[in-house]
């Protein structure tokens, strides 16, 4: 009877076994690199919106804190975007000829409101609140990135779980006085030694616990 | 008949059952077969045809597992309103409108979207509580298929047009005095209308109103008539009532007195649970209900029994009347409530049923009077529904004008009679003799089909209106939501139809107010709309004594009765278009989308036609000449003579939700004989109905599911943990800390009205499956009503038991889970998280309860926009391929925890009411913190009457209930 195996076979077993190996493991890789990408998580890009408004202006240069516009946020699951009316209090007066503010007087005028583009978005089985992150001190930075300095509004951190997750295993360095949540640049704040102790007293004063803050159901409902 | 009791066999001894043999196979395969259709028709294709499934399912595996972002547009304000924050809830007080009464709700709105209807705790009829139908009202107002815009014959018109002609109309009416104007409305209450019909009836003297109303209370107030000498509604104080007589009387079941009713019951009952006097409830009925099944002492008698025993309990408490001839049984449960009645003097309640001759209702006022019960258990007040010129004759005198020729124009206002007045009128027929017709109502209903004019309404949550609740305080009615159809309200329609245009429902309402405070509207107003009720505005409570005695009645048509009844989900088929009441399984047979005849074990044991009548068999029941086919339910209770036939279902609603769902029963029903005909004949017919029916669905395996004690036992307090909590377990331990949420449910109050279950609904966005769906056990409810029986199929004892998830301590779902999608939090919740299911269904095949519900389809991704609307933003709508699960309404629990910590508290007890415990009209559920001894639901769980649902299998819940305390006849009890 015929050999039913060649003399290579055993070779191409070997190789095939191999190349199989390596080609899942490059796939994995390419995998996780991707869904880390800037590209998939959507950091550092821009989003169309009906108006090139800019955070670096108004809040880097002429300094309006975040609560002027985004006004649910200490009261509220979502900070909310402002009314045209928000706008049109100071650009009834500045700015008024402007094409590019032209929507927000159309808008006005016709009683259609502004359609804007999120740039932070969680998915819809997530559920985040505000209102108790800014009551703790998490500072709009620390999600949000230096708003101030982005002449178009884009994404700072991947909104991947694991940056959730970060901070709710250790929410300490995070914390920051509540009263200066909108704070922008906490260079000076971290120079002082004295405040790496604040984390840590800030979570005993609120009673945060960190096994609870991880726990399934802080988010997900 | 074999009953399958033997596989349920219990420790205690006691069988419970759940279902007729006959129907429902044997139990076991029900248990077996959890998700009975999961692989119907696989098994028999063989292995290649297997192994496809299995490679397209691992091939989609990928495709399902992809989420999608949400709608990632925002629309802020042009201008906001002040002082508000856009997406907190917004509460609204208002009310519902049920057969013309007011159901006070606080209506919660998320960005301007009504998504809650919660019960009003301040209002003085309701106190918190809801009703199934209440619950619903928000699924109508958001319902696609309700009519979008006026049409004349059949075509969309504009409000212009129908403004126009109505001008017009007016014109030729105003110069005869509205001769020939005849106006048909349903059952109402409110004052705005009476003002307006008031109006209507100054201007044209000539015109006419009438009202029809297929299930009022019509002979309640002729009774009254005959014992007062005018007619007077009966106001019952039940929480008052040590012993409750009731005579085929529905107290608790449902319709628009229900939650009062079940309110004050529940006070009463939970004052006997603590030794505090008796709460005792007697009934005699031909078909089981809600009354029947939570009474301690009930006897099955016919309908035409009724007037014979409501004399015999006159004559046993004293009256010279003679004592007409009764069966044993009959005798016995008649010297039991005689003797129970006469024990409490003047805290005991006769009630007889509306659906009873005036002579024989009145008869039991008379009784309560001789009782002294007048004035405490039972009190009258003028009528607080508007009641029409020709009185009980109103549809049949339209009628009648209406042959003779004399109507020229026929406005109907929420009204359907061409599909529920009786048959005899032959009212479809005779109203195409007006001249010009015009149907104004929420949908494009039978009715509608055939007017000239279509002017779709407003639902009561999206106008301004006002009602009264059964106990006659008013509610004002306001808006929670502008109307997003072309709609008009129900008062500017009746102002149109005059020719007089441009009245807002506002100002109309407002109008009315306005007139009655003068000087004080503005606090007034205000006040009533943020308390949701007028305060002291019911009539009070007439001075009336010494009842006349009514005259002597006939008593009994001999032979088989047919009766008429109210679906327990669709009314008399108003919510026909209403999915979640579509889907609702029926308290008393847990049937869903379809009706059906009941008819007694023996009764269909005896009519044997080739094998018997089985559930689902097609009958033919016919009286008085007329009949109707449907499909036939052996119903455990029912009187061996009566059959009882659900109406409401049958409508003829083409394109609708509604359509060819059920049979029609109405055209047995006549005018003469509207509640029970006698000389009725059953035929089978050939065919077999398939019923969705969810009582074999999710049947547990073990025993003492249901559980009684006595009286006595009821009052102790446990000495110590109950036993199951010493049992060794290999599962870990959980730290316990404060809180940690629990629930407990009281089965001796509980009164299986569905009320939580459509409150669940409505909070979890609960997806509908609709009927194959469902009869294949995949029906999505959360929280569902166990139904048991106890005792001999044609006299048994009904049981219901609400059972969510039990949020076990020692959970097997959690152990099933191969990715942790189901874990435990340091609450005590058992959680599901949905973006981590894969949709193995290993938890469910664990989960000793079958409290878990699988996505076999994408039951929310087609939903049209309205829908989409009338969701709870808080909660994840659920895709394909998903398990999930009661979760304590866990949105309420973070909520709350979040508004405590902004203030820097701990969460009060009480301050967290799931949906099903908010809705509950006998404040069954309780739900709280089990780590803090002083909790609520910690002082139930400390009562002897706790116990643990399969206690056996170690789990462990943290859902208990409380076992019902059997108040038979004193000394009894097991």
């Amino acid at each position: 009877m015929a050999q039913i195996f060649t003399p290579a076979a055993d070779t191409w077993l070997r190789a095939t076994t191999l190349a199989t190996v390596f080609l899942l493991t490059l796939g994995a890789f390419l995998f996780a690199g991707y869904v880390n990408s800037d590209y998939a998580t959507g950091v550092g890009m821009v989003v169309d919106q009906p108006v090139p408004f800019s955070h670096k202006h108004h809040v880097g240069d002429l300094g309006i804190d975040c609560r002027m516009c985004h006004t649910g946020v200490e009261t509220s699951a979502n900070a909310g975007f402002p009314p045209t009316h928000t706008c049109m209090t100071c650009h009834s007066q500045l700015w008024t000829g402007a094409a590019a503010l032209a929507p927000v007087r159309d808008s006005l005028a016709e009683d259609k409101p502004l359609v804007w583009n999120r740039v932070s978005e969680v998915p819809n089985y997530v559920f985040f609140n505000h209102s108790i992150h800014i009551d703790r001190g998490v500072p709009c930075v620390a999600c949000h990135g230096r708003i101030d300095e982005m002449p178009l509004t884009q994404r700072a951190h991947p909104f991947l779980m694991r940056f959730c997750t970060d901070c709710h295993r250790d929410p300490g360095p995070k914390l920051r006085p509540p009263d200066q949540v909108t704070r922008m640049d906490w260079s000076a704040w971290d120079s002082v030694p004295e405040h790496r102790r604040y984390g840590i007293e800030a979570m005993k004063h609120f009673g945060i616990e960190p096994s609870r803050l991880i726990n399934c159901e802080t988010c997900h409902r | 008949m074999d009953i399958d009791t033997s596989r349920l066999s219990s420790r205690t001894g006691r069988r419970f059952w759940r279902a007729v043999e006959a129907h429902d196979g044997n139990l076991d395969a029900a248990i077996e077969a959890e998700f009975a259709a999961a692989f119907e028709g696989l098994s028999d294709r063989g292995r290649r045809e297997l192994l496809k499934v299995m490679g397209a399912s691992l091939a989609l595996l990928g495709v399902a597992g992809c989420s999608q972002q949400g709608d990632v547009r925002a629309m802020p304000y042009v201008t906001a309103p002040e002082f508000e924050t856009a997406d907190n809830p917004k509460h609204y007080a208002t009310a519902v409108i049920m057969a013309g009464w007011a159901q006070p709700v606080i209506g919660v709105t998320h960005v301007g979207r009504p998504t809650k209807l919660e019960g009003n705790p301040k209002h003085p009829a309701s106190g918190g509580a809801t009703d199934a139908f209440t619950q619903a009202a928000l699924l109508g107002l958001y319902d696609p298929n309700r009519a979008q815009g006026p049409k004349f014959e059949g075509r969309p018109a504009a409000w212009a047009a129908f403004d126009d002609a109505m001008v017009e109309n007016a014109a030729r009416l105003n110069a005869r005095q509205g001769e020939g104007f005849r106006l048909l409305t349903g059952a109402s209450t409110s004052p705005t209308l009476a003002r307006q019909l008031n109006d209507l009836m100054q201007r044209w003297p000539k015109a006419r109103w009438h009202l029809f109303e297929p299930f009022d209370d019509g002979l309640r107030l002729e009774a009254a008539r005959l014992a007062f000498g005018k007619p007077l509604d009966r106001r019952l104080h039940v929480d008052q009532a040590e012993v409750i007589v009731s005579l085929d009387d529905d107290l608790l079941g449902p319709g628009p007195q229900q939650t009062l009713n079940a309110r004050q019951w529940s006070t009463r009952r939970r004052a006997f649970q603590t030794g505090q006097g008796q709460a005792r409830l007697f009934v005699a009925e031909p078909t089981p209900s809600l009354t029947g099944a939570v009474a301690g002492d009930r006897l099955i008698a016919a309908h035409g029994r009724i007037p014979a025993l409501a004399q015999a309990l006159s004559s046993a408490l004293g009256d010279s009347a003679t004592m007409p001839t009764l069966s044993a049984l009959e005798q016995q449960w008649l010297e039991r409530a005689a003797r129970a009645m006469k024990a409490v003097q003047g805290r005991a309640l006769v009630t007889v049923g509306a659906q009873h001759a005036p002579e024989v209702q009145a008869l039991a006022v008379a009784l309560n009077a001789r009782i002294g019960a007048l004035g405490r258990t039972i009190a009258f007040a003028e009528p607080a529904a508007l009641s029409p010129p020709d009185g009980a004759q109103s549809l049949a005198t339209l009628v009648r004008d209406l042959q003779g020729g004399a109507v020229d124009t026929l406005v109907i206002l929420d009204a359907n009679p061409v599909f529920t007045a009786p048959a005899d009128l032959g009212f479809a027929r005779a109203m195409e003799r007006a001249r010009v017709r015009v149907y104004a109502g929420l949908h494009d209903d039978e009715t509608a089909a055939l007017c000239h004019w279509r002017a779709p309404i407003q639902h009561c949550l999206e106008s301004w209106t006002d009602a009264r609740a059964v106990d006659g305080t008013v509610s004002l009615v306001q808006p929670l939501v502008r109307p997003f159809y072309d709609v008009r309200s129900a008062h500017a329609v009746l102002e149109a139809v005059q020719g007089r245009l441009g009245a807002s429902d506002h100002d109309l309402v407002t109008q009315t107010w306005r007139g009655a405070w003068g000087g004080a509207f503005d606090e007034t107003w205000r006040t009533s709309l943020l308390d949701g009720f007028i305060a002291n505005s019911a009539p009070a409570e007439a001075a009336v004594s010494a009842a006349r005695v009514a005259a002597a009645f006939a008593s009994e048509a001999p032979g088989l009765e047919v009766l008429f009844r109210p679906d327990p989900s669709l009314w008399d088929g108003r919510f026909a278009n209403n999915a979640w009441l579509q889907e609702l399984p029926k308290p008393l047979n847990k049937v869903t989308w379809d009706n059906v005849i009941a008819v007694s074990p023996a009764f269909a044991e005896a009519n044997h036609i080739g094998s018997g009548i089985d559930s689902g068999d097609i009958v033919r029941v016919e009286a008085g000449g007329r009949s109707v086919e449907g499909p036939v339910w052996v119903t455990p209770g029912q009187a061996r003579d009566s059959i009882t036939v659900f109406l409401g279902y049958g409508r003829r609603l083409p394109g609708q939700l509604g359509d060819g769902h059920g049979f029609d029963g109405y055209p047995l029903r006549t005018s003469v004989s509207p509640f029970a005909v006698g000389g009725a004949r059953l035929t089978r017919v050939d065919g077999k109905r398939l019923l969705a029916c969810t009582q074999d669905h999710t049947a547990l395996q073990g025993f003492d599911f249901v559980r009684t004690v006595s009286p006595d036992a009821a009052r102790r307090e446990r000495s110590g943990p109950s036993s199951a909590s010493r049992e060794p377990s290999l599962y870990p331990d959980w730290r316990a800390s404060s809180p940690s949420w629990g629930m407990s449910v009281d089965t001796d109050v509980c009164i299986g009205c569905n009320a939580c279950v459509t409150a669940c609904d409505a909070e979890n966005n609960i997806p509908m499956v609709g009927k194959d769906q469902v009869a294949k056990g995949r029906a999505m409810h959360w929280l569902r009503i166990d139904h048991y029986f106890e005792g001999p199929a044609d006299d048994p004892k009904l049981f219901f038991q609400p059972v969510p998830c039990m949020h076990c301590e020692k959970a097997p779902c959690e152990m099933g889970c191969p990715v942790g999608a189901t874990v435990h939090s340091p609450d005590g919740l058992n959680l599901q998280v949905y973006n981590r299911c894969i949709g193995t269904r290993t938890c469910s095949s664990f989960c000793p309860y079958k409290v878990r519900r699988f996505n076999w389809f994408d039951f929310t991704g087609k939903d049209p926009p309205e829908l989409q609307a009338a969701r709870n933003p808080n909660v994840t709508v659920r895709s394909r391929g998903v398990m999930e699960k009661c979760t304590y309404c866990i949105q309420r629990i973070s909520d709350a925890r979040i508004a405590a910590e902004l203030e820097g508290r701990p969460i009060a007890d009480g301050e967290i009411k799931t949906a099903c415990q908010q809705a509950c009209p006998t404040k069954a559920i309780v739900f709280g913190d089990v780590i803090n001894p002083e909790s609520e639901v910690s002082r139930r769980k400390r009562s002897a009457r706790d116990y643990t649902l399969l206690e056996e299998v170690n789990t462990r819940p943290r859902t208990t209930y409380l076992a019902r305390i059997d108040d038979g006849e004193e000394g009894e009890g097991a």
